[in-house]
């Protein structure tokens, strides 16, 4: 045992900076879900005299008018994005994987992966223009097609699924990069012995290439889980606009008023709090499952 | 910046930018001083510690905490020789004249507004190791007061505040110390931030006028005709329908393309806090004369003179729209000729903007609402040695610009750093200074001597004639030609203030606790219906949302706002 541990040295110090870094970054601070109980006033420290007010933030927040509206665009807004930031990447680097000229390869993965780069608040700027009715690209494009106008951005029927189109936009390219490593690492032999036996590009696609993405499929998919309430502060925040607060208002943005704005701290840990409760849940029960139906462990 | 929230963060930094620009071009006292020497040695006459401008012996050390923002950074300190941000030509005099040796126990860079400096206030005072002095906004002012942790300067003040520092701050009469004021103590040292500043204006581009043969507006129907004809005639020629009336935003208010200068012609005071007629405050969205002006804009944006998209542009999107030359007509004050009308002057050398003073339905004059914008408070933590130190700083900061021994030119606005006045922990100032540098200017104008101008006055005559010169560099002083010009907008706020046009807030203590807990709530339903509105939607729901407001705790509000302005009569 000890001799092992000696051995293993090196490798328990290299996770040795992680380990402080979570530790301070993440437990210690986590003193301060106390907040989440109290009626909290800054000027009186953070663990002074503080009014406890027991789960009123918590009950606050739910008897907002709005509260269940915010819920549900939250929970649409990012599920649709959790599936279909799934699914393309996927696709996507299935289809590359099948070319054989490198250099469009390339190409076509350094343009996809552009997006990722550009932050929301240039991207905001952009989207309005091209995404405007009167003088829009994507607008004129549909114009030329007889499709009538759409109003993207401020129109609520339409607003939920502009914000999911440019998030897997904006993201896929990441995403494919990631899958197109773990391709990468499959055993080409695989891939020969399957031609010898007769099999086509479909078969093999179906047979080598995507069980052997299998586990980077789920540990994305088992991560992915947990930001099940994060629809995305920076894109919706820079998007959005009273017109469309209906249908775009999520619980980032909605504690962003209620609770930074106007500095109920109390309120703004309390949800904070509650989405992580939410998120630690879904991940230990999918954690659980790729366990039993796929066999696979992190630990 | 509480007042300017609806313009959230391109619209504050601006507003900003034009604050620190605006007050960094400001008026001298009138006090005729010719005997000003030209050495700035002059030799202090004897006074004991006791006096407003009394010296400390031996020197006292007083702790503060401060912003630092990019114009110090980079339009200050880096072109200074020796100078840094805690030893500087502010820093050495307080020392020199007054004993007083300030240290700083952190410095954020940014602006006092950003983020980090905000978090960093919080968690200093939440972290309780408070700096001898501390600059907080009224919710903070309000928890320290509560939690006893600052002192009591009522008798303080009184005592050390020098004749010139209790006029500046009473310029624009008690809400300041109201603000301030906690059963009966004052609590803290307000920062008097000038109110009239943030008057407005109708901003006309006066080419399209002339283009279409019509008059400035006399009344609101002028505005519309205006705006109307803006879209219809094809202002500038281009043959083309592809202008805008009125600019307004998503966020509908604010010091740019807002509309409370429009609402106001129809006596609608979104917003804020007024008197109704029994002396009570009343909350001025949900008064019936919002109602109309909703329904004049919502004819308006029916007939396309309002941008079909603006809800879904905030003040950067629909400021790109006039610089390109799209709209020609917006409510806002007296610096939007700097940003955004500049940069469609910029585009197009032969645009030109004029302010003109907003107009009501009869033709009479309009009372113009004035924001509470005071918002930096000075208090002082409990038990320190000489909690009048600071008093002593706005003294002798207010003596040193504007005073008889003031030497402007060196602590407030040297030509090659403007802004070295920020270099001053404490920055009080006279609250009708730009104003005043109007007249100083105005006045030398008409009498065709601009010689004798000083001070603030006369590094903005230097603008103003770079502009005349015609030179490039005075091409882009376009912006400050149209607010200290002959027809500039500082002269109009003149003109306001002769005829006390002047509509105050009268609520201007802490956010009271259901305010804290609905303001969002409430605000976010009212920029919902008054957009919906103006997009077509049913007036009937003006009622619905006045009924919903007073439900969801419109109401009670209004009872603590009314309680907190019987407590501060």
């Amino acid at each position: 045992m000890r001799a092992k541990l000696i051995k293993e040295l090196p490798l328990h110090l290299m996770i040795l900076p992680g380990l402080i870094f979570i530790i301070l970054f993440s437990y210690i601070p986590m003193s301060g879900i106390v907040i989440a109980f109290q009626k909290f006033i800054p000027a009186k420290g953070l663990f002074g005299d503080q009014k406890w007010v027991g789960w009123d933030n918590f009950e606050y927040v739910m008897s907002l008018p709005s509260f269940t509206q915010v819920m549900w665009n939250t929970l649409f807004i990012a599920s649709v994005k959790l599936i279909l930031g799934l699914i393309i990447p996927i696709i996507f680097a299935i289809l590359l994987n099948e070319l054989k000229n490198q250099v469009i390869k390339r190409s076509i993965q350094t343009a996809i992966y552009l997006p990722y780069f550009l932050s929301w608040v240039v991207l905001g700027g952009i989207l309005i223009d091209i995404l405007s009715p009167s003088g829009g690209i994507v607008n004129w494009f549909l114009d030329m097609l007889g499709i009538s106008k759409i109003f993207f951005l401020g129109d609520n029927n339409w607003f939920p699924f502009t914000l999911i189109g440019s998030d897997v936009w904006k993201n896929f390219g990441y995403g494919t990069i990631i899958y197109l490593a773990a391709i990468t690492g499959i055993d080409p032999g695989l891939y020969e012995a399957a031609t010898i036996d007769g099999a086509n590009r479909w078969h093999k696609v179906w047979h080598i290439t995507l069980p052997g993405m299998r586990m980077v499929i789920v540990l994305l998919s088992v991560l992915s889980l947990g930001q099940l309430l994060n629809a995305g502060f920076d894109q919706v925040f820079n998007l959005y606009s009273p017109i469309v607060y209906e249908s775009g208002d999520i619980l980032d943005t909605f504690v962003y008023r209620i609770g930074l704005l106007d500095a109920q701290y109390g309120v703004a840990t309390a949800v904070g709090f509650f989405k992580s409760i939410i998120s630690l849940t879904l991940i230990s029960i999918s954690y659980f499952l790729a366990y039993r139906f796929a066999k696979y462990r992190i630990f | 910046m509480k007042s300017m929230k609806s313009l959230w963060f391109k619209g504050t930094s601006i507003v900003l930018l034009a604050t620190v620009i605006l007050s960094a071009c400001s008026g001298n006292s009138d006090s005729n001083n010719a005997g000003k020497k030209a050495n700035s040695s002059n030799t202090p006459t004897l006074l004991t510690n006791d006096e407003p401008l009394g010296k400390y012996d031996p020197p006292i050390e007083l702790s503060f905490v401060r912003d630092l923002n990019d114009v110090v950074e980079n339009n200050v300190l880096s072109v200074l020789e020796g100078e840094t941000i805690e030893d500087n030509r502010w820093s050495r005099i307080y020392e020199e004249e007054l004993g007083i040796k300030i240290t700083y126990d952190w410095i954020v860079k940014g602006a006092s507004t950003s983020d980090q400096y905000v978090q960093k206030i919080n968690v200093t005072l939440a972290s309780g190791a408070l700096p001898d002095v501390i600059p907080v906004d009224a919710t903070q002012l309000k928890q320290l007061a509560d939690s006893d942790q600052i002192e009591d300067l009522t008798e303080i003040y009184e005592k050390y505040a020098s004749p010139l520092t209790k006029e500046v701050l009473s310029q624009e009469g008690t809400s300041p110390f109201d603000a301030v004021t906690f059963d009966g103590k004052l609590m803290a040292i307000p920062q008097l931030e000038s109110s009239i500043e943030r008057s407005m204006y109708i901003w006309i581009r006066t080419d399209w006028l002339e283009h279409l043969g019509l008059q400035p507006p006399k009344t609101i129907a002028d505005v519309l005709v205006i705006s109307k004809a803006f879209k219809e005639k094809d202002p500038d020629q281009n043959g083309q329908d592809d202008t805008y009336g009125l600019a307004i935003t998503k966020d509908l208010w604010g010091g740019a393309m807002g509309l409370e200068g429009f609402m106001a012609a129809y006596n609608a005071y979104p917003n804020m806090w007024i008197e109704n007629g029994d002396g009570e405050l009343v909350f001025g969205s949900v008064q019936p004369e919002v109602k109309k002006s909703l329904q004049i804009l919502q004819a308006m944006h029916a007939n396309g003179e309002i941008d079909q998209e603006f809800g879904i542009k905030d003040g950067g999107k629909v400021s790109e729209q006039i610089a390109a030359g799209k709209i020609g007509l917006e409510y806002g004050e007296q610096w939007n000729s700097i940003w955004p009308l500049q940069l469609n002057r910029n585009n197009d050398p032969n645009a030109q903007w004029q302010a003109f003073p907003i107009v009501s339905e009869s033709g009479e004059n309009p009372k113009v609402p004035l924001k509470f914008s005071t918002t930096r408070f000075f208090a002082v933590k409990k038990g320190i040695a000489h909690p009048e130190a600071v008093i002593k700083l706005f003294n002798l900061h207010l003596e040193k610009n504007w005073g008889e021994s003031a030497e402007f030119d060196k602590y407030y606005a040297p030509p090659e750093a403007e802004s070295v006045w920020q270099l001053s922990p404490v920055t009080p100032y006279p609250a009708m200074k730009n104003v005043d540098a109007f007249r100083a200017i105005d006045a030398a104008r008409k009498a065709g001597d601009t010689s004798g101008l000083k001070g603030e006055a006369k590094t903005i005559q230097e603008k103003l004639e770079s502009f005349k010169s015609g030179t490039s560099e005075g091409f882009a002083l376009w912006g400050w030609e149209r607010i200290y010009g002959e027809q500039g907008s500082m002269g109009i706020a003149d003109q306001y203030a002769n005829n006390n046009q002047f509509l105050m807030e009268k609520f201007v203590g802490a956010p009271t606790p259901t305010m804290v807990e609905r303001k969002s709530t409430l605000d976010k339903m009212q920029t919902e219906v008054f957009t919906k509105i103006i997009l077509g939607g049913s007036i009937d729901e003006f009622d619905q949302f006045v009924a919903d407001w007073k439900k969801l705790g419109g109401d009670q509000i209004t009872e603590e706002v009314n309680e907190w302005y019987a407590a501060a009569k």
